[in-house]
């Protein structure tokens, strides 16, 4: 079985080095950032770190407004979502409209539980950070010897 | 394909190996009107001491790192440190002494005036 599972790793791997390949092949024309040969994301890039007792989720949000942002945590689901009002100035003639995503929701399931009353939020240079503690039962515990 | 091999191992030419950051290409959007171009670019995490304009010859560079100085240990992680990087040409018409930036949730939205002589201008008909 093992063998097999590397068969299929290795077919990835050439796929893998097959899509870089032709990546490669735009990087010196001026294409968009968004044309390339993988699958395009359409939600924002998010980093999951843990620390001790708490949890901390950081998000790409360029251009997001607090106000345009909702936060919704239940035991140990997560969920972002968020809408950007269109950005485009009136009277102007568009050239290139590359950051067009408009709205997004992402969910994530958390390691652990987390005290939700004590979540806290900050949006700053367009990225969010949610420090998340865990709940008292999932926190790590000292256990004395007797 | 230009696959190049080197000779010599390039762990044997590095004897001190500096970190290097991934360089992107920020989206941008680019607008136009009578009086100026307008560029948005997303840089997320970049903080305004990082960013930087350059605009020479006629060619606009723009550059902003990210340093996000991470907490604790990573579960998982889709974006790093990076650099934000890319070139553009600027037409002459552009009055280099007045482009001004600003730098607001991550987005950097660069001014580019255009000069008096580039304006659209409405001649006046006098009659004969």
């Amino acid at each position: 079985m093992l063998t097999r599972l590397s068969d299929i790793n290795r077919l990835f791997n050439a796929m893998d080095f097959f899509r870089n390949r032709l990546d490669s092949l735009y990087s010196d024309a001026d294409w968009a950032p968004g044309l390339r040969w993988s699958v395009e994301d359409r939600f924002p890039k998010t980093n999951l770190y843990e620390d001790g007792d708490l949890f901390e989720i950081r998000a790409e949000l360029p251009g997001i407004g607090k106000e345009d942002l909702n936060v919704k945590i239940q035991g140990n689901y997560l969920e972002i979502s968020g809408t950007k009002k269109s950005a485009s100035p009136e009277k102007y003639a568009i050239h290139r409209t590359e950051r067009d995503i408009t709205s997004f929701t992402r969910s994530f399931t958390l390691p652990a539980d987390v005290d939700s009353e004590k979540v806290k939020a900050t949006l700053e240079n367009g990225i969010l950070s949610l420090t998340l503690p865990k709940s008292e039962a999932a926190k790590p515990k000292q256990i004395t010897i007797a | 394909m230009n696959h190049k091999t080197d000779i010599v191992k390039a762990g044997e030419k590095n004897i001190e190996k500096t970190r290097t950051l991934e360089t992107v290409l920020p989206p941008v959007d680019i607008y136009e009107s009578e009086e100026e171009i307008l560029l948005f670019a997303d840089m997320p995490g970049v903080l305004k001491e990082d960013v930087k304009v350059n605009i020479d010859n006629g060619t606009l560079s723009l550059s902003g790192i990210r340093n996000l100085q991470p907490r604790g240990a990573a579960r998982w992680e889709e974006f790093g440190d990076v650099e934000y990087r890319r070139n553009f040409s600027v037409p002459q018409t552009i009055n280099v002494e007045k482009v001004y930036a600003e730098l607001k949730d991550g987005v950097l939205k660069l001014h580019l005036p255009k000069s008096e002589a580039a304006k659209p201008r409405l001649i006046q008909i006098n009659a004969a």
